[in-house]
C-alpha cells in the first residue's frame, strides 16, 4: 500500500469513527442510555401596580396579600404543567404607584421592559387612565377593579371581578325593595336619597351609577357632592347631608379612609336613618370608632370570605376555598381585610384557569383563552359569567356576574342577595347613561371624541342606534 | 336654623384649629425669623404619638397628649438648636433645613411605622351632646376649650411673665432685645418649643377626627400659612382673627355654597386661597402685621 493510499484509509475511517459517535450524540441519542430530559421550569411573574401607599392603599396592599396567600399556595401544589412538561410557577412583582399617574407609567414600563411580567394586575382609575394605552401597544394584558377605564381602545385591559360601579346598581336597587321591611318609619312618605363622594376617577361613576339606580328605584335624590380629594374634615359635609332630610346617606365610592371618617361623622351627628356605601372595609375598626348597634344594618356590596353564602361552589375551579382563604388571610394579615382582599386573587384563579387552555403565559394567548370561558371553564369569583360592555363601555371586557348586596346584621357581614347586573341594564339603560353623561363618566366622553364619530369609529352602530 | 347653627360649631372647631397651628407657626416667625416648612410634620408626629399611646391602650388620651406636645416641642427644640441657631443670619437657609426636615419626618415616619392603611384612633368620648339644635361630638367639643385654654395661656404667658415679655421683645427687635440682656439664644429656643408643643398638641388633639398618615401635616401646613399670611406674618393676634374668619369662612361655604357650580367643599379650599391672594394684593402685611 502506497503511503497516500494508507492515509486516505486513515482518514476514512477515523471520520466514520466520528461520525459513529458524533451523530447518535448530536441528535441526543446515545446507544445503550435513555435520553435525559430536564423538567423546564418557567415563573410567570404577576405585575401588581396599584397604591399600597396613601388614601387609596385599602384598594391596594390587600389585594396584594390576597396575592401572596394565592401564589404560595399555587406554587406549593406545584402549579400548572404545561403540554410540553414544563412547570409554571408564580411569583408577585409589586409596584407602589401610590395612585400617582407618573408614578403608575414608570412602573408600568419597569414591570414590562425589566421585570417581564405576563400579566399586569392594576386598581384602575386614574394609574390605569396614564399607563394603559401603553400597556395596549405592547400587546400585555392587565386588568382592572374599575371597568370605567374601558374604552375600545383598551383592547387587552379586562375588568375580570369587579364591575364597579357598574354592580353598585343592584345594592341601591335591593334598598330601595327592602327598606321599609325593616325600617318602615324611613319609607312612609318615599325614600330621600343623598350621596357623597370624592371628585376623581373612582367617585365621579360611582355617583353617576348609585344616583342612576336611585332614580330608577324611584327615590327622590335630595343632595349629591363630589367633595375636593384632599378633604380633611367631613362634618360640614356630613352637616349638609344631614339637613337634607335624606334617608339614606351613601358614601358612594369614597376611599377606604373618607368611609371610615364620614360613617363617624354621621355617628357623632346622631344620623338615625339607613348607611349606604359601595365598600366598608375594616368595618371593626369603624365600630370602634362608632358603635355596633350604629352600623347595624349598613348595605354595602362586598361579603366577608366566611359568609355561608360563599362557601357554595360559584367558581368550582377555585384554587382556596372561600372560607380558607379568610381563615388564613386574618391569621397573616390581621385587621387588614378589605373590599380588595380577594378580587385579585380570584383574578388569578380565572388567569389560571386561561393559562391551562392556552398550555402557555404568553400574555395575548392568556388573552384569547380568558375570552373564551365557558369553553376552558373560567368562572366569576359570584359564579358563571360572561363578558359584556360593548353597550356602555364600547367593548365586552367586563366579566359580568350576579353581584352580592350585604346587610351588617348582628354586627357581620352578611350577605342578603346575589342579582342580576345586566337585568337591572336592560330595564335601565337610559337612566344610566343619562347620569353618566351628566358626569362626563361614558366612554366617548373620557376619550374626548363626539359620541356620533366614536360609534362610526369603532362600528358600534347597533348598541348606540 | 339648624344647619346654620351646625356649620357654625363645625366652623368654630376648624378656627381654634387652625388658630393652635397658625399660633404656633407665626410665633416661630416672629421671634426666629424662620419660615418652619416642617410645622406640619410636628402636627403629624403629634398625631402619631397619639395613635403609639392612647389607641395602643399605653396611656390615657389627655396624657398621650401631652406626651405628644413634650416630643415634639423636644424635636423643635432640637431643630432649633441643630438647624436653625447656626444659620440665624441666613434666615433663606432655615427656610431651606426646614424643607429638609419634612423629608426626614415624612420617611422616618412612613418607614416606621409604614404607610398603608390610615391609623385608626377612636374617640377618647364617644357620644355627642345636643346645643341650640346643633349636635357637637364630645370629641370635637373637647378641642374647644382645650385650645382655647392653650391659646389663653400662650396669651397670658406672652403678656404676664417676663419670660413671655423677653419672647416679644425678641420678636419685635432682636438687637435692641439683646442689648437690654435678652438672650436672643434662650427666646428662640423657647419660641420654637412652643411653637412646636402647640403643632404636636394640634395633631394629637385631632387624631381621632381627622385622616392619620405620614403625609397628614401637607394640608395643616398650608391652611396654617394662609391664616398666617392673612393674619400677618408674626403677629399673634392676626392668626387668631384670620383663624376665625378661615374656620367660619370653610364651614359655611362648605354648607351652602350651590353644589352645581362646584363642589362645596372645593370652593372652601378655593376661597382659602382666594382670601389670601386679596389680603397680599391690597394689604401685603395681613391683617395685624407690622408695615
Amino acid at each position: 500500500m502506497k503511503r497516500k493510499e494508507a492515509l486516505t484509509l486513515i482518514i476514512a475511517v477515523s471520520l466514520a469513527v466520528v461520525l459513529a459517535i458524533g451523530m447518535p450524540l448530536m441528535t441526543g441519542c446515545v446507544p445503550g442510555r435513555a435520553p435525559e430530559v430536564t423538567p423546564k421550569v418557567v415563573t410567570a411573574k404577576i405585575g401588581f401596580l396599584a397604591p399600597l401607599t396613601g388614601p387609596v392603599a385599602g384598594w391596594g396592599l390587600p389585594g396584594l396579600y390576597g396575592d401572596y396567600i394565592w401564589c404560595e399556595h399555587f406554587n406549593a401544589e406545584g402549579g400548572i404543567t404545561l403540554s410540553d412538561g414544563t412547570t409554571v410557577f408564580a411569583e408577585m412583582v409589586p409596584y407602589d404607584d401610590e395612585y400617582i399617574t407618573e408614578k403608575a407609567v414608570t412602573g408600568g414600563k419597569k414591570l414590562v421592559l425589566e421585570d417581564k411580567v405576563v400579566l399586569v394586575q392594576m386598581l384602575g382609575g386614574a394609574d390605569a387612565a396614564a399607563v394603559v394605552p401603553w400597556f395596549t401597544q405592547q400587546k400585555m394584558l392587565s386588568t382592572t377593579l374599575l371597568p370605567s377605564d374601558l374604552t375600545p381602545a383598551t383592547l387587552y385591559h379586562l375588568a375580570p371581578i369587579e364591575v364597579c360601579p357598574f354592580y353598585n346598581v343592584t345594592g341601591v336597587e335591593w334598598l330601595a325593595e327592602h327598606l321599609a321591611e325593616y325600617r318602615p318609619d324611613l319609607t312612609a312618605d318615599g325614600i330621600t336619597f343623598a350621596q357623597v363622594a370624592q371628585d376623581d376617577e373612582l367617585g365621579r361613576p360611582g355617583m353617576a351609577a348609585m344616583n342612576a339606580a336611585a332614580e330608577a328605584s324611584g327615590m327622590e335624590i335630595v343632595y349629591w357632592e363630589l367633595f375636593d380629594p384632599e378633604t380633611t374634615d367631613f362634618a360640614p359635609i356630613v352637616s349638609e347631608m344631614i339637613a337634607s332630610g335624606a334617608d339614606i346617606l351613601s358614601w358612594g365610592i369614597s376611599y377606604p379612609d373618607y368611609v371610615n371618617l364620614l360613617t363617624q361623622q354621621a355617628y357623632q351627628q346622631h344620623f338615625t336613618g339607613q348607611l349606604h356605601s359601595c365598600t366598608l372595609d375594616f368595618y371593626s375598626a369603624i365600630v370602634e370608632k362608632t358603635s355596633k348597634e350604629f352600623l347595624e344594618n349598613f348595605i354595602w356590596q362586598f361579603p366577608d370570605f366566611d359568609d355561608p353564602a360563599m362557601q357554595a361552589p360559584l367558581n368550582p375551579y377555585r384554587l382556596m376555598e372561600p372560607k380558607d382563604f379568610w381563615d388564613e388571610y386574618n391569621a397573616k394579615y390581621p385587621g387588614t381585610w378589605s373590599a380588595v382582599s380577594y378580587e385579585y386573587m380570584c383574578q388569578l384563579d380565572e388567569w389560571m384557569q386561561a393559562v391551562k387552555a392556552a398550555d402557555s403565559i404568553d400574555p395575548m394567548k392568556v388573552f384569547e383563552a380568558w375570552k373564551q370561558p365557558k369553553e376552558n371553564n373560567i368562572y366569576h369569583v359570584f359564579g358563571e359569567g360572561t363578558w359584556w360592555g360593548r353597550p356602555f363601555w364600547g367593548i365586552d371586557n367586563a366579566f359580568m356576574a350576579p353581584w352580592p348586596t350585604v346587610r351588617m346584621i348582628d354586627g357581620k357581614a352578611t350577605i342578603v342577595e346575589f342579582r342580576d347586573q345586566l337585568d337591572w341594564w336592560e330595564r335601565n339603560k337610559v337612566t344610566m347613561i343619562k347620569w353618566n353623561e351628566d358626569l362626563g363618566e361614558m366612554w366617548y366622553q373620557r376619550m374626548g371624541i363626539p359620541k356620533e364619530e366614536a360609534i362610526e369609529l369603532y362600528g358600534l352602530y347597533e348598541e348606540y342606534k | 336654623m339648624e344647619l346654620v347653627l351646625q356649620q357654625a360649631l363645625n366652623g368654630a372647631l376648624l378656627s381654634v384649629f387652625y388658630a393652635v397651628m397658625a399660633v404656633g407657626f407665626t410665633l416661630i416667625f416672629g421671634v426666629m425669623g424662620v419660615l418652619n416648612l416642617a410645622h406640619g410634620e410636628l402636627y403629624m408626629v403629634g398625631a402619631y404619638v397619639v395613635w403609639l399611646t392612647y389607641a395602643q391602650g399605653v396611656l390615657p388620651f389627655p396624657v398621650a397628649i401631652l406626651a405628644g406636645a413634650g416630643i415634639v416641642a423636644a424635636i423643635g427644640i432640637g431643630m432649633e438648636r441643630a438647624f436653625f441657631r447656626p444659620m440665624r443670619a441666613k434666615p433663606l437657609m432655615g427656610l431651606i433645613l426646614s424643607v429638609g426636615m419634612i423629608f426626614i419626618l415624612q420617611v422616618f415616619v412612613a418607614t416606621t411605622w409604614h404607610v398603608g392603611l390610615m391609623k385608626n384612633i377612636s374617640p377618647a368620648i364617644k357620644g355627642s351632646v345636643r346645643i341650640l339644635g346643633a349636635i357637637a361630638p364630645w370629641q370635637r367639643l373637647i378641642v374647644i376649650p382645650a385650645a382655647v385654654a392653650l391659646i389663653g395661656g400662650l396669651w397670658f404667658f406672652l403678656r404676664r411673665t417676663k419670660q413671655g415679655q423677653s419672647l416679644r421683645a425678641a420678636a419685635q427687635d432682636p438687637e435692641a432685645a439683646a442689648l437690654q440682656g435678652i438672650s436672643i439664644d434662650r427666646t428662640g429656643m423657647m419660641a420654637m418649643g412652643i411653637g412646636a408643643a402647640l403643632a404636636g398638641t394640634a395633631g394629637g388633639l385631632m387624631a381621632p377626627i381627622m385622616r392619620v398618615d405620614p403625609y397628614m401635616g401637607h394640608t395643616a401646613l398650608i391652611m396654617a400659612l394662609m391664616v398666617t399670611i392673612v393674619g400677618g406674618l408674626g403677629s399673634i393676634e392676626g392668626a387668631m382673627i384670620a383663624s376665625l374668619i378661615y374656620g367660619f369662612m370653610i364651614a359655611f361655604i362648605t354648607g351652602y355654597f350651590p353644589q352645581e357650580i362646584c363642589s362645596p367643599a372645593t370652593m372652601a379650599i378655593i376661597a382659602g386661597a382666594l382670601l389670601m391672594f386679596i389680603v397680599l394684593a391690597v394689604r401685603p402685611r395681613g391683617i395685624m402685621g407690622r408695615a
